[in-house]
């Protein structure tokens, strides 16, 4: 579904990202892990055309992302890391705004499930700047479904949550797999192990693990898979 | 249609802050209604010329909440959400300026209403100021993209109130130009609002002599600033986006 070929960004005379080669399965959910700075953004936002590589390449259903961004931007879409949803319109406001960005059926079946599955019938007339946290991102992450995407880059999706709202978003995600590719990032191990069919390590721009969280586990020989991502993102060496 | 649905968004992001649509109205309709108080000496008070004045001066409100609106959206996660989806940066820019002609059409027939009551006489010449104003304000929404592009949320309000200024004072809507001689003189004739007045006072009061210079300079201008505003727009959407 996605293959990157020596993908890398150069900020200045920082690299970011440096000759990433990666590939990810169709319905597929990949986590990127990473400390603060790894790459791990950086690199979402180029599978997603948000930035454009300093060299390497994307292929995503073997389109060449340089090549033909128009057509890779129908079949994506991305939950940004902070909530991003237009703050002074409702929720049904919201739905009905981003379905227009990609020119959907004002009274599509899609918004009716999206609606039902994320269970926002009560908040429809609400605005979204009114919702809490937890509503916030569930809301923002059922408008990145609505183009019934191929692929979903999830960012943090659950950086700042209390313990319920993200174990309901969990559930949410959880219902994705299988069904669409999901490259997810997050700081939270237990959210990685928990949701990934496999897990990618990032340090300093390099993709330096990569594998199932057991995988990663006998890989690091540790005993939990917090403890394999510490020895793994500290160059082998446990803390 | 893109363009229409994000115009849509921004036309209610907009009047859902009604502090400054009613600043944007109230201030230019006080302005109006207190300079026929008094008994100015000057053809530029009388009412056929001073409304033109007050439709211009209101424009610098226009550029002011477009710039606002640009600079907070340019902040927000769901700029970001957009960049990754098809719109276009014509769509973008149409979006801005199809949200706020509404406010611009509604201004005007406040402002025209206003001066009837206060004495201004009913003719077809109204109608078709109103019709011409709807394109000069279109230099004044792409000044307030452009502003948008180069300001943050918080800057925008105080840089877009240095337009406020400039339009009061070299428009000609308090005073003519040719009053003040010297380098004032030279920056009114070198800026697009007065202009902009002329024509809308030539289209109110049926003279339309010697108005190919202002014509020219207020095309050439919304060029430009149009140009300038989507390369600026396209850049920045790039570069918040890292």
């Amino acid at each position: 579904m996605i293959r990157t070929n020596n993908l890398t960004k150069r900020f200045k005379d920082k690299t970011a990202v440096n000759s990433l080669n990666l590939t990810i399965n169709k319905g597929e959910l990949f986590s990127l892990l990473g400390v603060n700075g790894a790459g791990k953004t950086t690199t979402v936002k180029m599978l997603s055309t948000l930035i454009t590589p300093t060299s390497g390449e994307i292929f995503i259903k073997g389109i060449n992302t340089a090549e033909n961004k128009a057509e890779i931007r129908k079949i994506i879409n991305i939950s940004p890391q902070e909530t991003a949803i237009a703050p002074n319109l409702t929720v049904m406001e919201n739905i009905e705004f981003m379905s227009g960005v990609y020119a959907l059926p004002k009274s599509s079946d899609r918004i009716e499930k999206l609606i039902n599955d994320f269970k926002l019938e009560e908040i429809l007339k609400q605005k979204a700047k009114t919702l809490s946290g937890g509503w916030q991102r569930r809301l923002s992450i059922a408008l990145s479904l609505i183009n019934d995407p191929e692929i979903l880059f999830l960012d943090e999706p659950t950086l700042g949550l209390d313990v319920l709202a993200r174990r309901e978003l969990w559930s949410v995600i959880n219902g994705l797999k299988g069904k669409i590719t999901v490259i997810l990032t997050t700081h939270y191990m237990e959210e990685a192990e928990k949701l990934s069919d496999r897990v990618g390590i990032m340090s300093k721009g390099h993709l330096t693990h990569i594998g199932t969280p057991q995988e990663l586990i006998e890989a690091a020989q540790a005993k939990s898979f917090e403890d394999a991502f510490v020895t793994l993102a500290n160059g082998g060496e446990a803390l | 249609m893109r363009a229409v649905n994000f115009a849509k968004r921004n036309f209610k992001e907009i009047i859902r802050d009604p502090l400054s649509v009613i600043f944007a109205i109230a201030l230019p309709l006080f302005l109006l209604f207190i300079f026929q108080q008094f008994n100015i000496p000057s053809d530029v008070y009388s009412i056929e010329n001073f409304t033109p004045g007050i439709v211009i001066f209101s424009f610098a409100f226009i550029t002011m909440f477009t710039a606002t609106l640009v600079a907070k959206d340019r902040t927000t996660s769901l700029i970001t959400r957009l960049c990754a989806s098809p719109m276009g940066i014509t769509d973008y820019i149409l979006g801005y300026v199809i949200a706020v002609l509404p406010l611009v059409f509604i201004q005007n027939v406040l402002f025209f209403g206003a001066a009837l009551l206060l004495g201004l006489k009913f003719g077809v010449n109204i109608l078709l100021t109103i019709l011409v104003s709807i394109p000069l304000s279109l230099l004044f929404i792409e000044l307030g993209i452009l502003l948008g592009c180069v300001t943050t949320d918080r800057s925008s309000a105080g840089v877009s109130s240095i337009i406020v200024q400039l339009v009061a004072f070299t428009s000609g809507m308090y005073f003519e130009a040719d009053m003040m001689g010297g380098f004032f003189n030279t920056l009114c004739k070198l800026l697009p609002f007065s202009g902009c007045l002329d024509i809308t006072k030539a289209v109110l009061n049926g003279t339309y002599e010697a108005l190919t210079s202002s014509v020219l300079t207020v095309i050439i201008y919304t060029a430009s600033i149009t140009t300038l505003a989507s390369i600026l727009f396209k850049r920045k959407l790039e570069s918040d986006t890292k």
